[in-house]
C-alpha cells in the first residue's frame, strides 16, 4: 500500500483499499501503517529533493482518496481514525497565491490532521472569527509576497488585541518567510514548504 | 528583424531594471494592493520609477504588468481593466523612454496550475496570455516572460505571445536550489527547460527572482554550461527580506549586489542581460552601470 503510495499509483491504491475491505483487514491499521507510510515516504523524498510539487501534491491526493474509502467503513471496525488536531488554513488578504496553502492543507489531511481550510485573500477578521467558531488549534496562514506578508503579524496583533493569543498556535508560511519574521511576529513556527508544515503542526499540536 | 539581439551585438552586456514592487512599497503600496493597478491608480508614480531606472543606467526598462494577464486579475475581479492597465504601463514608459533604449513587456505567470496541483489547461492559458501580449505588443520592444516555475507554463506563454507577434521574448524561469541542483518547485530542470526553450525559438534565456545575488553565480555558471547558444538574462534579488521597524527591507546592499554581479560578468562568455528583482533600486542599476562602464573602459 505504501508502495503504491510512493509509486504515485492511484488505481493501485484504491484496488489495495477495496481488497483490504474485502479481506476485513483491520482498517486503521491499513490507513496509519500501510498508506501513511506512503505518504511518510512521499514527504521524505520531498526533503531529500527527489519530489516536486506534482508528485508530492498526486501523492496527498491519492492518499486522501484511499482514506475516503475506507473512512466510512472504520465505524463498523468500531474503530475511529483519531484526528491529530484542527488546523485553519488561510491565505492572507491581498494574496491571491492560494496554491502554497491548498498544497499544505492536502498534506495535513493526508497525514490525519482536519483542516478548515478558508481559501486566499481572506480578512484578518475572518481568520479570527473562523478560528474561534471552528476552536481549531492552529492557524496557518499563508503569503507570497513581501507586500502582503505584513498581514501575518495583523493576525497575530488582532488575536493578542483579542485576548485570545493563547487560545491558538499561529504558524506562518510563504516564499518571503524567515525565520527572523515569525520572530518579530510573535508567531509559534514557519514552515519552508508543505513537508515541513506537516512535521510543525504535529509538533505544534503535541 | 529582433531589435533586442541587435542592442546585445552592439553592447555584449545590457542593463535590465530593477524591481518594480518594492519601489511601489516604499511610495505607499498597500498590503493585498495589486502593484499593477498603480498604473492607472497613480500612474505618476509609476512613471517616476521607469524614469529613476533610465537615468540610473538601465538600457531597458519593463512595464509594471507583471500580474495583469486576465487570469491573474480575474482573481481580484479586475478582469476588466486588462487593456486598461497595460495600455497606462506601456505609455507610461514609452512617454518617458530616452532615445537608444529599449522598452520590455512584462508578463508574469497565470497564479494557476497544471493537474495535478490545479486545474489549469494549457489553451486557457494561451488565450490569456494572448490577451496580454495584445495590448502591450504595439507599444514595447520585447517581452519579458518571467518568474514562472512551470515550464508547460512558460511555453503556453510563449506561443500566446507569439500568436499576437514576432517581438523578441526574453523567457525567465525562477529556481529553488537543491542539493541536486537548481530546479523549479515543479520539478523542471535546468538542461530540459533550456532545451524546451531553445526549442521555443526565443531570443534569451534567463532566470530571476526566488534566489538572491549569491546563489545567482552559481546558477548562472550552471545555466551557461548547458546553453551555448542563446544570449542570458539574470535578475536576482536581493537577498532575503527581513523585517525592520514594520517595514519590510532588504538588506543586501547595491555593493554586495554589485560584486556578486561582478562575478557573473567574470563567468560570462556570451551576450548577457543582467539587472535585478525584488529589493533591487535604482542605487543597485546605478552601480551596476559602473561596473559594466569600467568593464568595457577598462
Amino acid at each position: 500500500m505504501a508502495k503504491s503510495v510512493v509509486d504515485l499509483e492511484m488505481e493501485k491504491a484504491l484496488d489495495l483499499a477495496q481488497k483490504a475491505l474485502d479481506d476485513n483487514l483491520h482498517l486503521l491499521e491499513v490507513i496509519e501503517k500501510g498508506f501513511g507510510e506512503g505518504i511518510k515516504r512521499v514527504g521524505d523524498l520531498w526533503d531529500e529533493g527527489e519530489f516536486f510539487l506534482p508528485e508530492l501534491m498526486r501523492g496527498a491526493q491519492i492518499m486522501q482518496a484511499a482514506v475516503d474509502l475506507l473512512q466510512p467503513h472504520l465505524e463498523a471496525q468500531q474503530s475511529v481514525r483519531e484526528t491529530r488536531g484542527k488546523v485553519l488554513m488561510a491565505t492572507i488578504e491581498g494574496d491571491i497565491h492560494s496554491i502554497g496553502k491548498t498544497i499544505v492543507s492536502t498534506m495535513l489531511r493526508a497525514n490525519g490532521f482536519e483542516v478548515v481550510d478558508l481559501g486566499a485573500d481572506v480578512k484578518v477578521e475572518t481568520i479570527i472569527s473562523e478560528a474561534k467558531k471552528h476552536q481549531v488549534n492552529v492557524i496557518g496562514i499563508s503569503a507570497l509576497l513581501t507586500t502582503t506578508m505584513i498581514g501575518q503579524k495583523k493576525v497575530i496583533d488582532a488575536l493578542e488585541k483579542h485576548g485570545i493569543r493563547n487560545n491558538f498556535k499561529v504558524m506562518l508560511g510563504g516564499a518571503p518567510v524567515t525565520q527572523s519574521w515569525v520572530d518579530e511576529c510573535k508567531a509559534d513556527g514557519y514552515a519552508e514548504n508543505a513537508v515541513s508544515a506537516v512535521k510543525l503542526t504535529k509538533k505544534l499540536c503535541s | 528583424m529582433d531589435v533586442l539581439l541587435d542592442h546585445l551585438n552592439k553592447k555584449g552586456v545590457l542593463l535590465f531594471d530593477g524591481s518594480m514592487g518594492t519601489q511601489l512599497m516604499l511610495r505607499g503600496l498597500n498590503q493585498g494592493e495589486i502593484p499593477d493597478i498603480w498604473n492607472i491608480k497613480k500612474p505618476n508614480v509609476v512613471q517616476e520609477i521607469f524614469k529613476n531606472y533610465f537615468a540610473a543606467g538601465s538600457d531597458l526598462v519593463q512595464t509594471a504588468t507583471f500580474r495583469a494577464n486576465p487570469i491573474a486579475l480575474k482573481s481580484k475581479n479586475y478582469e476588466n481593466l486588462i487593456e486598461k492597465i497595460n495600455k497606462s504601463s506601456a505609455s507610461l514608459l514609452k512617454g518617458i523612454c530616452p532615445e537608444g533604449k529599449l522598452i520590455v513587456g512584462d508578463i508574469g505567470p497565470s497564479g494557476i496550475f497544471f493537474p495535478p496541483v490545479g486545474e489549469a489547461n494549457f489553451d486557457e492559458l494561451v488565450s490569456s496570455f494572448k490577451q496580454q501580449a495584445k495590448v502591450l505588443a504595439p507599444y514595447i520592444d520585447a517581452f519579458h516572460l518571467e518568474t514562472f516555475s512551470d515550464i508547460q507554463e512558460m511555453k503556453a506563454a510563449i506561443e500566446g505571445v507569439k500568436k499576437i507577434t514576432n517581438k523578441p521574448i526574453i523567457a525567465s524561469m525562477t529556481y529553488n536550489k537543491k542539493s541536486r541542483g537548481f530546479f523549479t518547485i515543479m520539478g523542471d530542470t535546468l538542461k530540459n527547460n533550456i532545451t524546451e526553450l531553445t526549442e521555443a525559438k526565443i531570443s534569451v534565456i534567463g532566470a530571476n527572482c526566488t534566489l538572491g545575488s549569491t546563489d545567482f553565480i552559481e546558477l548562472f555558471k550552471d545555466m551557461r554550461t548547458i546553453n551555448d547558444t542563446l544570449p542570458m538574462s539574470v535578475k536576482p534579488n536581493a537577498g532575503q527580506p527581513i523585517l525592520q521597524n514594520g517595514k519590510l527591507v532588504y538588506k543586501q546592499s547595491p555593493e554586495e549586489f554589485s560584486k556578486d554581479m561582478n562575478a557573473i560578468l567574470n563567468l560570462n562568455n556570451g551576450l548577457l542581460i543582467i539587472g535585478g528583482c525584488c529589493g533591487t533600486s535604482p542605487d543597485h542599476i546605478k552601480l551596476l552601470r559602473q561596473i559594466i562602464n569600467q568593464r568595457i573602459s577598462g
